[in-house]
């Protein structure tokens, strides 16, 4: 008996220590989506959203421009070259003015406060909502930007979007010097860098988000452009329809 | 223990008044137009705020008045002369609060709140000046740098003191955390007192009266008090800061201003008329969203002040829409006053006819309620809550 009370607490123990390694998800289809290779629908791709820098000794961002304008350039010559890979006609959101540049900017604006909803309340397993309960259960993926997205430019001759989201920090030279101090003296745990990134595909006539990947700890370096390549590899791993996917063995990441 | 230590915070962070000693503002030394960032950080600040202003300019709550947008930049222009001012961008946005902001990269932001608040050119000048100050002095890139080297002294603190024995190091950690708070915040405050001092300094050479810039401070202390009364809250001190306060206390900045205006300037005109023309198509409008802030005694006194020199039919309406929002039955009775006095100057208001019919409604006049109305649908057919007036018009019950 109190044997197997023992054993009982151990495997709960395993199990509370499994947890966190499975909970995380970082990627999802809505049910029943499917986009087929080479099926010839649209995908437009919105301006990315861009942030490079540094991570200061005391885990601050300092921004660089030099880094940022570097980055963009190199993630959007990286997803020109993998289009065709995606297996469908991918092109650049045309440009708004006025009503409908504000459109737009709400519409990103939303995006990016939906994807991270889902990573927080969707893709960690123990937080899913209550009142999402029902499909929860299921592990159904269900989120929704609302029909208003029709209206953006150049919805109507296209039928998905691609929202892009990119914020990398390097850990600085003082950053990296901090880390092995606080490891090698008090055994502090000090993390360096920060490679954030997702990437979303919405359905332009309904608005449902039938897509999303969004990972925390993506590697490629952007400021170069093999590491741009191998960035947007990622960002767009198990992209629905695409062909010739190749993702990055993991274990190299950073 | 914990309170003496506030306390001693307190008094370490109150400054002596200078106002009695200081001189007036030097006037603005020539100015090199175009400045371009150097270095990583400058330019990376840059960088992010040029990405924030490509948002700032779809906002939903920017306002896109041009006749309002030109105003103000006028008013900016006059306060630092034309070869500055083309350095700012000048962003209006709906936002009842006091306040406006200065990006690194000439982004200027003004709150409608602020547009309410002040009385004349010459105040909106001195706050403009000071934002614009901010940017002169790169102000943001060294507050930047000030938190930076701040937080790198933190984590290095925070490994040698991990690496102490017993409680001793987790004691000195907190003393130096505090320290360093404390540091950044003054550096804060210094620098705003650095702006005050270039604001003032630029109205010096203008030809609008610098010393009004202290008569905003002094109204933003008055609103504070009328805010407090009317809420029953103890009478707020304006003579000292919390330890970590961003800003110096109002008190000190409007001694301050006051003493740094050059004492020829008290002839000249505060442009107070043109101003408040500039203003009078947004008032109702600003007074709306401040009448939403829930604060009655600040909003009292907004449109007492207002209406210093006689209240027109819109501050009317905005008194009697902040009594009826308020609600009491007693304000109710006072509601419908007030939409009377408006209705008295100016009869094709619809504001007024559907506040006092909402008014009379509820405090028991249904008859006169309906039919103030139904006046109201008239000037009004296609207000957006039409039908559910005339659903109301239909159905009211015997009142109350």
């Amino acid at each position: 008996m109190k044997r197997a009370r023992v054993i009982a607490a151990a495997i709960g123990m395993a199990a509370l220590c499994h947890q966190p390694a499975a909970a995380q998800e970082h990627t999802a289809v809505k049910a029943g989506f499917t986009l087929p290779a080479n099926s010839g629908k649209t995908i437009l791709v919105f301006r990315p959203t861009v942030r490079v820098g540094a991570q200061s000794t005391g885990g601050i961002f300092e921004p660089n421009g030099d880094w940022t304008d570097r980055a963009r350039a190199n993630l959007e010559t990286a997803l020109a070259a993998r289009q065709a890979a995606l297996g469908n006609i991918v092109q650049p959101a045309p440009a708004a003015f006025g009503e409908e540049a504000r459109l737009v900017e709400e519409y990103q604006a939303l995006f990016g406060a939906l994807s991270r909803a889902v990573i927080e309340y969707q893709f960690f397993r123990g937080n899913r909502l209550p009142t999402k309960k029902r499909e929860n259960k299921a592990g159904v993926f269900d989120w929704s930007m609302g029909s208003g997205v029709a209206r953006l430019p150049g919805a109507r001759d296209a039928d998905y979007g691609l929202f892009i989201y990119d914020k990398d920090a390097y850990g600085s030279t003082g950053r990296k010097i901090l880390q092995v101090f606080a490891a090698l003296g008090p055994g502090i745990a000090v993390k360096s860098g920060e490679h954030a990134g997702y990437a979303g595909l919405v359905d332009l006539k309904t608005g449902d988000i039938v897509w999303l990947n969004a990972d925390m700890a993506m590697g490629g370096d952007v400021r170069t452009t093999e590491g741009a390549h191998k960035r947007i590899g990622q960002l767009l791993e198990d992209f629905p329809g695409s062909t010739a996917a190749t993702p990055p063995p993991a274990g190299l990441a950073k | 223990m914990i309170r003496r230590l506030a306390a001693l915070l307190a008094a370490l962070a109150t400054t002596p008044a200078l106002a009695s000693t200081t001189a007036p503002a030097p006037l603005p030394p020539p100015y090199t137009a175009a400045y371009q960032p150097q270095g990583v950080d400058e330019i990376g600040l840059w960088k992010e705020m040029d990405e924030d202003e490509r948002v700032l300019a779809s906002s939903p709550i920017l306002i896109r008045d041009e006749a309002l947008n030109a105003y103000v930049r006028g008013v900016l222009c006059a306060t630092v002369g034309a070869a500055r001012c083309k350095a700012a961008r000048i962003y209006i946005l709906r936002t009842p609060l006091f306040n406006a902001s200065m990006a690194p990269n000439g982004t200027m932001r003004v709150f409608s709140g602020l547009l309410l608040r002040v009385r004349s050119e010459a105040e909106l000048g001195a706050v403009l000046g000071h934002e614009f100050g901010h940017f002169e002095q790169r102000h943001s890139l060294a507050a930047f740098k000030a938190r930076r080297s701040g937080t790198d002294i933190l984590s290095w603190g925070a490994v040698l003191a991990g690496m102490l024995p017993y409680a001793q190091g987790a004691y000195n950690f907190q003393t130096m955390q505090i320290s360093v708070y404390g540091r950044l915040a003054r550096f804060s405050r210094d620098q705003e007192r650095d702006a005050d001092l270039h604001g003032i300094g630029y109205l010096n050479g203008s030809t609008l009266r610098p010393q009004s810039a202290a008569m905003a401070w002094r109204n933003v202390m008055t609103e504070a008090e009328r805010a407090a009364a009317a809420r029953g809250q103890a009478h707020p001190r304006f003579d000292r800061v919390p330890y970590l306060a961003s800003h110096p206390c109002d008190a000190e900045r409007a001694e301050t201003m006051a003493a740094l205006a050059i004492p020829d300037g008290v002839g000249r005109d505060d442009g107070a008329a043109r101003y408040a023309a500039a203003l009078a198509p947004w008032l109702p409008q600003f007074l709306d969203d401040q009448i939403k802030l829930n604060n009655f005694g600040a909003s009292d006194y907004l449109i007492g002040m207002l209406g210093e020199h006689g209240a027109t039919a819109s501050l009317w309406v905005a008194r009697g829409d902040l009594y009826r929002a308020r609600g009491y039955p007693r304000d109710l009775v006072s509601a419908a006053e007030f939409y009377a006095n408006a209705i008295a100057l100016d009869a094709t208001l619809p504001g007024a006819q559907r506040g006092l019919g909402l008014s009379l409604l509820k405090t028991g006049r249904r008859t006169e309620g309906i039919e103030a109305l139904r006046r109201y649908l008239q000037l009004e057919p296609t207000a957006p809550d039409a039908a559910m007036i005339g659903m109301l018009i239909a159905t009211a019950g015997p009142g109350q």
